[in-house]
């Protein structure tokens, strides 16, 4: 299946967005042992919405370095979630080897064929067909060893009917400074199945991240998905790409990122329209503090029968340092597609400062709740307490504004 | 209340306000008519402080005291709230937590959803963003609601009742002449429907930046409704001489 020369010869392939790392600088492979969820660890966990506290419950499918910690998750959802690492998954079903590398291409670039050729854990989903699941299914990556490539590979089925909201939350320990995460991640929506994809990241100044999503919607399927990134990283790229090959499909992209420092962010989403009446919208809201830079894509495609799509692009700079680019595309190969576009990029607006000074706000208070407009979550339809959660980290990155 | 003596306004070296006096006593509401860019959205602006309306001479005095070169932040705090004819839309705010900011320590939460059923303001439009997508009718409402939940001790209203259709009018006018029961206001309007609500105890003309007349509302209003703004100008024209 993976052609495993092609592939050996897509390591030296760098990607096609955003900064080339050179993947021998990182070490891979050797981890130090992980003792216990302390204190540093679960309050990192907090950040990015996981809770991982194990008296209370352990409803985490935790992921360290190359292990795979916890994954009693399977217990509180047991009729209606089948859980496992993908290695497991691999063993038990022969189907399953037939859905990896086919939403991703492992030659796509030397992220794709590293994890293609050395992945190490992930987690495998399946939701079974008909089952509803409201509680969140909890999942968090955790780097652990300092200076380390961390490649996983995930796959998610959300089976004919079922519904799940997934929350993954990625980060480092406190004391880890350098590392690459590469996560690739393939979602298979069945017909009428309703899957919301919450990721929240938070990583550290020297830290890179490059993502590789790959999503499939079919009949009537509906494919949420909502990025949550705050504070700084060194350089991450990613640009999910979703099929919408069953009609009526549908899907809504939510991204709200706040850089600051050095941080270089190159963050896309990709919607091809392929089912008749398919809808498309993908919003990149992002805020660059200090000296960060940041480049969003969005491209949708429109190429069966009545198909929508908006993509919204819109950048708040908070210092002269910083840098946002916006590259929307809208392509259509239909006379009744309709596909539409805004994107806009400044600083705080004077009106909108005025207007809420006008109703007696002071003018930091006017700044700040503007800022907090922009990287607003509410309109991600998360369950309440993950909300609540993720508040409360935007507010400790907003610290002091 | 409000006392605007002699005063010059300018925006970008352009003057748009040429010596407009005006004297609104406690407890009264005034009713300002005039012509499209006759300089009455410029006078409301110039009032509430807002920044790019500059005082060339002449003064404002607000409750007593001189408060032309204090910066609107300040006049806001003392009691003057306006109403936008056209606000900006704002991404990310909702209605629903702009109001509860306004009227945190002045409202409680029965007196705030009083206030929005009143003003027949849903639970779907406050989960709006602010004024993204909002109709006409919709503006004015939340602009009033806003207003209202300051609780300012001078209202400016610009042009309330444009836009708005007969429920809604009904709706905005009864909750206009409640509250301005206990508080004074300045009324800009061009149709002057709200004055089927709301009655003011005087009315002025305002024309090229000068306020031509002043009298009671209901006969200027008759007498704008008959021949238009045309019998204003010659006032205009024989004030302007005055001067000379």
């Amino acid at each position: 299946m993976l052609r495993d020369e092609d592939v050996r010869k897509a390591l030296e392939k760098p990607a096609k967005y955003g900064a080339d790392l050179d993947l021998s600088s990182y070490g891979f492979g050797e981890a130090e042992e992980f003792e216990e969820i302390d204190e540093d660890v679960s309050r990192r966990g907090m950040e990015v919405g996981v809770d991982l506290d194990r008296r209370k419950y352990l409803s985490t499918f935790l992921h360290v370095d190359y292990s795979t910690i916890y994954k009693s998750v399977q217990r509180q959802f047991k009729d209606d979630l089948e859980l496992m690492t993908i290695d497991e998954a691999l063993k038990k079903y022969d189907w399953v080897h037939g859905l990896l590398w086919k939403l991703r291409d492992p030659c796509e670039d030397k992220y794709t064929a590293f994890t293609a050729l050395n992945a190490k854990g992930g987690y495998f989903m399946r939701i079974l067909e008909g089952r509803k699941i409201l509680i969140p299914i909890q999942a968090c990556f955790l780097l652990f060893t300092q200076g380390i490539i961390q490649p996983v590979h995930n796959l998610i089925v959300a089976e004919p009917g079922s519904e799940a909201h997934i929350l993954t939350g990625c980060t480092i320990h406190p004391r880890v400074t350098r590392g690459l995460h590469l996560g690739v991640t393939e979602i298979y929506v069945r017909r009428g199945a309703k899957l919301t994809y919450t990721m929240v990241h938070k990583w550290g100044p020297e830290f890179d991240v490059r993502s590789r999503t790959g999503i499939l919607v079919a009949d009537g399927g509906v494919f949420v998905s909502n990025y949550v990134m705050l504070g700084e990283l060194r350089t991450f790229q990613s640009q999910p790409s979703a099929r919408l090959v069953g009609s009526s499909s549908r899907t809504s992209m939510n991204n709200v990122v706040y850089l600051r420092g050095r941080s270089e962010m190159d963050l896309g989403g990709e919607v091809l329209l392929e089912g008749a009446g398919s809808r498309a919208e993908i919003i990149l809201n992002s805020v660059a503090g200090d000296n960060a830079k940041i480049t969003t894509r969005g491209r949708i495609l429109g190429l069966a029968d009545n198909v929508k799509g908006h993509l919204s692009c819109r950048g708040l700079m908070l210092s002269d340092g910083a840098e946002i680019s916006t590259i929307p595309i809208l392509e259509s190969r239909k006379m009744n597609s309709e596909l539409s576009h805004e994107a806009a990029i400044g600083k705080i607006a004077e009106d909108q400062l005025n207007y809420l000074i006008a109703r007696g706000l002071s003018r930091d208070e006017a700044e700040s709740l503007i800022v907090r407009g922009f990287l607003d979550v509410g309109r991600m339809g998360l369950p309440r307490p993950i909300e609540e959660g993720v508040r409360r980290t935007i507010e400790l990155a907003l610290k002091g504004f | 209340m409000l006392k605007l003596e002699n005063l010059h306004v300018s925006i970008d070296g352009r003057l748009v306000l040429r010596g407009v006096d005006l004297e609104i006593g406690d407890g009264e509401v005034h009713v300002l008519f005039g012509p499209n860019g006759s300089g009455k959205t410029s006078l409301a602006m110039s009032i509430l402080g807002y920044p790019g309306y500059k005082v060339i001479s002449g003064r404002i005095i607000f409750d007593g005291v001189d408060i032309t070169d204090k910066p609107m932040e300040e006049r806001v705090r003392m009691g003057i709230g306006a109403v936008f004819q056209n606000p900006p839309k704002i991404y990310g705010i909702r209605l629903k937590d702009l109001i509860k900011i306004i009227s945190k320590s002045r409202l409680n939460s029965a007196e705030i959803s009083g206030l929005m059923d009143r003003l027949n303001i849903d639970s779907s439009l406050l989960n709006r963003y602010l004024n993204v997508g909002f109709s006409g009718g919709e503006i004015k409402r939340s602009e009033i609601a806003q207003v209202l939940a300051m609780k300012p001790k001078l209202m400016i209203l610009d042009e309330p009742d444009s836009g708005v259709d007969l429920d809604n009018l009904q709706l905005i006018g009864r909750e206009l002449a409640e509250n301005f029961k206990d508080r004074s206001g300045l009324i800009i309007t061009h149709h002057g429907y709200i004055l089927n609500y709301v009655k003011p105890v005087k009315a002025h003309v305002m024309i090229n930046g000068v306020i031509v007349c002043d009298g009671e509302p209901e006969k200027i209003l008759n007498r704008i409704r008959e021949s238009g703004y045309r019998w204003c100008r010659r006032c205009y024209e024989m004030k302007m001489s005055e001067r000379l």
